[in-house]
């Protein structure tokens, strides 16, 4: 059996007031713990926010700046060049934030990072949609997904954001996931190492908004990445593709049987869900293999 | 005033040139700007200085407004000093941004270079856009010439600093951001006499460990607003106190409000930006006619110097509030501002609400003088009158 | 001038919010029972020396093991592991090889010369032990670990019982059983050999000079089938074959034999006879489904080319000249409901005859009771005991085959070590009594599989069926220390903790303190999510109600 290990020096704090469960604060654990405590971090409004903290506590030892939704990008910006004027170029610059936050509102704000080539570390919490407010779909809500503007299931896909950020060709985008927190360790140190803008995409299978029991948000996001829903892949300079799980072990059901959100599906939509899942992972291979 | 001995060098300048000269000599850490007509020459021009190694600063530039004051906002939070500048659509778009940076209690210095906002589309004088930020908890100063607004943007950041909240100065688009004019541009040891340097107690630091915005509940966000209000409170004293000690390096003074040829005047014009010229050009005929005709130029109208205000107009039988803008269903903002600011004072002037040069549309000196005659023995009517 | 007033900064620690308030359960760690453990007739901490092979601590494994068997190499070998029928990986892939690994450890032991803990401090009390097999050597070890005198009585000339007289060579060697009986005997136990209890009066004595007897005599007496006559020279019983082949004397047996019984002692002679150059033929009741063999040890006699007849008895022998006819019926076998009843109905007209030259009826053994003349109340055909093995007789207590129907080795090493705890509570009562494990045994559906990936069982290999047939060999490989190793870690551990860590990284509340040895959960923080019990490889923790 690997062993999970991760540098935990407390600079996440108890008492916060994720959901009981949440593996977004999980994930927050072991990415502020990674990175380490030279680092500043923004987080857009988005459960993240929440969970770095109410006034006047703070969940972080770290210093972190609430921006607003649709300026995590930027605003990690303005305090990596502040850091860079008073000689600190290797703080590290992290920017949380939700799918709402990267692939809608922040969306043009992290291009032009990228676009910059920012020197900053991209979170971006991936629970699928806006489930702060309450469950709404966001760009990132997959196909068929019920949420609170989609009660009869998305009629399309989820955005490929991973593709759009390789397409600005910056050193590193990966995915990661709270049921592989070596994996997801490993990929924050490498990002910490380099320059420039970095992404990480970390699904977060959400409590209350995915229909998922308390104790099962590790087990679906495992079985994301074991069903190849969320293959966990790093792309450099936006074309080499490294797959980081390379055999893909359980069906897209099992992963969709798991949530209340895929309920209602037929038989046929599964199917579909399973076709498409298999033509992205051919198209990661190809990648993969340099094409 | 004897200016003390600081070489200043004369040189031929626009307004934005004017106002980049200024950011070249305050030597801020980070800039973030995105280019807008009529703003850009500001852009360019210090882009210059800092691609030539004449300004040591991080130029960072975003996809839109909006990216540029979120990176101003926590670039200040993160102690640095910070400039950008935009204009009409620009300012429009970092609307939300403006609220936040009130909050945040960032010292931002913004130059605005007023435009009219579309729809239709046109890129002319006009100070609605930054008028309509007049709730966003900015301090707003209003520059009628290149030197003038040379030498706010230095002290602005005197006065942003001093009272902890971000400020914005705004001349007219063409009138003032393209006209070429001598200006006395300081020495850099001038400026850096003037204003101290920068060391926030409170930012974003390793060492510190304080975070900044977290969700707070209602009596604490009351209180944050309680506390913007005593720092307002602050603001006309500081701009006093920038300006006089500005005085005293360059013998060039300033204040909340300029008094022009006020002594016993019956008739007052009161109004802000480059129109301030213009009435002043028709304050020297009418004077020279004999007539008691006086302008009071309005600089900071956020806050609003309410006090001085009074104090200035007292004795005025008779005042007329010329209007670069038009508030739709209201009329010209200065003119309701200057009431408001009035209001229950015992021998308050008569207060002649016109709109006048809406859309950057030219208004002489001698169609001032007329406007004058026309409002001088007439009881004004509640609503401002679109001068024709 | 004056100062305006600070901006809202927040550099509180979120630690002054106890967020344990929300919680409605709370996990425990519990170290409960793994499921080989409830079916361990020693009750073996399996999960425990399994997991210390697969960290390379051999001899801790081993200490493990012994605590409550000593025999492990001799169980390795011949247990018949109803503990692996009641592995949960069975329900993944298939079960844990427990059993090879059991003598793997054994192994080791004996090959390193690994000795048992000095016994407690000398006890007052001395125990007499009564018999020398199974039971009686772990009654004797348990006892004499804890400090009592412990004397054993052996009827014959030498220790093991069934292990030495009934177990062959091939399925376990001597000098591995000499081994594991020396390492007993050495922690002090006092032996008499040819010291057999043979009477009441006998018995009667040996309690007076004892705190305590415990007697373990075994089932000595063979069953009879009343169609045979045992008088004649072509009859032999299967426990006097294995007795007479185990101590190397010749076999007067004639070439054909056949071996009447279908459970472990028929095979032992079917198998024995084979080696010895018999053509063998299986004669038994059950049909093959319900033969009360190992499954294993009668694919394995069937390998080396006995012929099986099942479903069948024997009704009459006839002796030719030139050899025996022996006169033989189908029959109905149905199972009854105790182990060992059955009833059976000759199916008419399903006559048939066999050829043979010997006869061994290997059909089990009766316990010998006559020969304490009533002195001790009997169960049938065993010893009546109670739920602390002491018979009627206070401070008399009985196990083994003398007083259970079982019929299994490690079943006699299990009774012996109850025995030898009730006896260590009947000397001091205020001894503490054996720790239970918390809890129900961990079903399959408390390991999180995820940490578990599918892996197929090691299967130690075979002698070769030709070389099986011309020594006395084992026929079992052993597993190599990779292979030890490799099984080991197939195992979930169930129930046990095994210090991974998981339960510590997974928290998102961070509320699961690491202590020197174990873990501590914060109830000022954890807010009862059960992520810790979910992603637990083990099932070690479960929620409590609060």
């Amino acid at each position: 059996m690997e062993l999970i290990n991760y540098n935990d020096e407390e600079l996440f704090q108890p008492g916060h007031v994720a959901c009981a469960g949440c593996v977004e604060a999980l994930s927050m654990r072991v990415i502020l713990n990674t990175v380490g405590r030279d680092a500043v971090a923004t987080v857009s409004p988005s459960c993240g926010a929440v969970i770095c903290g109410a006034y006047p506590f703070s969940a972080t030892k770290i210093p972190v700046f609430h921006t607003t939704l649709e300026s995590g990008a930027a605003s990690a910006s303005g305090i990596k060049r502040a850091l860079l004027s008073q000689g600190k170029p290797d703080t590290t610059v992290l920017c949380l934030a939700g799918d709402g936050g990267t692939y809608d509102i922040g969306l043009q704000a992290l291009s032009s990072a990228a676009e910059r080539n920012e020197d900053i570390l991209y979170i971006c919490f991936d629970n699928e949609g806006y489930m702060n407010t309450g469950g709404q779909k966001s760009s990132s809500t997959p196909l068929a997904a019920v949420t609170g503007s989609t009660p009869a299931g998305k009629t399309t896909r989820k955005k490929n954001l991973i593709e759009i950020l390789a397409a600005h060709r910056i050193p590193l985008i990966a995915t990661a996931s709270p049921s592989h927190l070596n994996d997801m360790a490993a990929k924050v140190e490498k990002a910490k190492a380099l320059r420039g803008t970095k992404v990480i995409i970390v699904l977060i299978p959400c409590l209350p908004g995915w229909g998922v029991a308390d104790n099962a948000a590790v087990k679906t996001a495992r079985l994301a990445v074991e069903s190849g829903v969320f293959p966990l892949f790093e792309v450099e300079d936006g074309v080499h593709y490294t797959l980081n799980t390379e055999q893909r072990t359980q069906s897209v059901n099992s992963y969709l049987a798991q949530q209340g959100r895929y309920r209602h599906l037929s038989a046929e939509q599964v199917e579909q869900i399973q076709a498409d899942v298999d033509a992205e992972w051919q198209r990661l291979l190809w990648c993969a293999a340099g094409r | 005033m004897e200016a003390k001995n600081y070489p200043s060098n004369r040189l031929l300048l626009s307004g934005n040139h004017a106002v980049a000269w200024g950011v070249k000599l305050v030597c801020p850490d980070v800039a973030p700007v995105y280019p807008i007509t009529p703003q850009t020459p500001i852009l360019e021009k210090i882009t210059e200085f800092q691609s030539q190694g004449e300004l040591d600063m991080e130029l960072l530039t975003p996809e839109s407004e909006h990216s540029a004051m979120a990176a101003c906002i926590s670039a200040s939070a993160t102690g640095a000093r910070v400039f950008t500048a935009t204009s009409s659509q620009g300012l429009l778009l970092m609307h939300e941004l403006l609220h936040y940076a009130c909050g945040a209690r960032a010292p931002i210095v913004m130059f605005n270079v007023n435009r009219t906002p579309a729809s239709p589309w046109g890129f002319w004088p006009d100070q609605l856009d930054s008028l309509a930020q007049r709730d966003t908890g900015w301090i707003q100063l209003y520059s009628e010439t290149p030197q003038e607004s040379l030498d706010t943007v230095i002290q602005a950041y005197r006065i942003a600093e001093a009272v902890g909240l971000p400020t914005m100065i705004s001349h007219d688009a063409f009138y003032v951001s393209h006209s070429m004019e001598p200006v006395e541009v300081p020495s850099q040891d001038l400026v850096r006499e003037f204003l101290p340097r920068f060391e926030p107690r409170y930012r974003l630091d390793t060492e510190l460990g304080q975070s900044f915005g977290a969700p707070i509940d209602q009596a604490t966000w009351n209180r944050s607003r309680r506390d913007i209000a005593a720092a307002m409170a602050l603001v006309a004293d500081a701009v006093t106190a920038a300006g006089e000690a500005w005085g005293e390096l360059t013998s060039r003074a300033y204040g909340p409000l300029e008094q022009y040829r006020m002594e016993e005047a019956e008739v007052v014009i009161v109004t802000m930006g480059s129109m301030s010229g213009t009435a002043r050009e028709a304050v020297d005929a009418m004077r020279e006619r004999g007539e008691a005709v006086g302008l009071l130029k309005v600089r900071l109208f956020r806050p609003l110097p309410a006090e001085a205000l009074r104090q200035a107009l007292a004795g005025v039988s008779c005042a007329l509030v010329l209007d670069r803008n038009y508030s739709p269903g209201m009329g010209g903002i200065l003119h309701q501002e200057i009431k408001s600011a009035l209001f229950a004072m015992s021998g308050a002037p008569r207060l002649h609400g016109l709109l006048a040069g809406i859309g950057g549309v030219n208004v002489s000196a001698e169609k001032i003088q007329q406007l004058v005659d026309d409002c001088r023995e007439v009881e004004p009517s509640v609503e401002a009158q679109w001068v024709e | 001038m004056q100062q305006p007033p600070s901006p809202l900064w927040t550099n509180a620690s979120s630690r002054t919010r106890l967020t344990g308030t929300w919680r409605s359960a709370m996990p425990e760690y519990q170290d409960k029972p793994s499921p080989c453990r409830g079916a361990c007739p020693v009750a073996g901490r399996i999960a425990e020396w399994v997991r210390q092979i697969e960290l390379g601590d051999y001899y801790g494994a081993w200490l493990t093991l012994v605590d409550n068997n000593p025999f492990p190499a001799v169980a390795g070998r011949i247990c018949h592991h109803p503990c692996e029928g009641a592995c949960n990986r069975q329900q993944l892939d298939e079960t844990v090889g427990i059993c090879s690994l059991e003598r793997f450890v054994g192994d080791m032991a004996l090959a390193e010369g690994w000795c048992f803990p000095e016994p407690a401090a000398a006890q007052d009390q001395s125990v007499a032990i009564v018999g020398g097999g199974p039971a009686g050597l772990s009654a004797a070890y348990q006892l004499r670990r804890r400090g009592y005198r412990v004397v054993l009585f052996e009827e014959r000339g030498q220790l093991g019982g069934l292990l030495r007289h009934g177990i062959p060579a091939y399925r376990l060697d001597k000098t591995i059983l000499d081994g594991e009986i020396q390492r007993i005997i050495d922690l002090g136990v006092e032996v008499r050999l040819q010291s057999g209890i043979a009477d009441a009066g006998a018995l009667r004595a040996l309690h007076a000079e004892y705190d305590a007897l415990y007697l373990a005599t075994g089932a000595s007496r063979p069953k009879t089938l009343p169609e045979l006559d045992y008088e004649q020279p072509w009859v032999q019983d299967g426990a006097d074959f294995l007795a007479a082949t185990n101590a190397g004397e010749a076999c007067e047996l004639g070439q054909r034999l056949v071996v009447i019984g279908g459970g472990s002692a028929a095979m032992d002679v079917a198998r024995t006879a084979r080696r010895l150059g018999r053509s063998v033929s299986v004669l038994a009741l059950e049909p093959d489904a319900l033969l009360p063999a190992q499954p294993i040890e009668v694919a394995e006699a069937r390998e080396e080319g006995i012929e099986f007849i099942t479903g069948a008895m024997l009704q009459a022998v006839e002796s030719l000249g030139d050899g025996l006819k022996l006169q033989c019926v189908r029959v109905d076998f149905q199972q009854g409901e105790t182990r060992g009843t059955f009833s059976v109905e000759p199916v008419s007209g399903s006559g048939f005859v066999l050829s043979a030259d010997a006869v061994v009826p290997a059909i089990g053994q009766d316990a010998d009771l006559a020969r304490w003349d009533g002195l001790l109340d009997s169960d049938g055909p065993v010893v009546r005991t109670d739920a602390q093995w002491q018979t009627s007789r206070p401070g008399v207590f009985a196990g083994g085959d003398l007083a259970s129907m079982d019929r299994f080795v490690t079943q006699a090493i299990g009774m012996g070590k109850m025995a030898a705890e009730a006896i260590a509570r009947h000397a001091d009562p205020l001894q503490p009594g054996a720790v239970a494990a918390n809890g129900s045994e961990v079903p399959f559906a408390e390991i999180n599989t995820d940490y578990h990936p599918l892996a197929g069982r090691l299967q130690p290999g075979n002698l070769e069926v030709e070389a099986r047939l011309r020594t006395f060999d084992e026929v079992q490989h052993p597993l190599a220390q990779d292979e030890a190793i490799a099984e080991a870690a197939r195992c979930f551990s169930c129930g046990t903790c095994i210090y991974c860590d998981n339960c510590y990284f997974y928290c998102p509340d961070m509320a699961i303190a690491k202590l020197e040895h174990g873990y501590d959960v914060k109830s000022d923080y954890c807010k009862g999510c059960g992520l810790c019990v979910a992603e637990c490889p083990t099932g070690a923790i479960s929620m409590g109600q609060e």
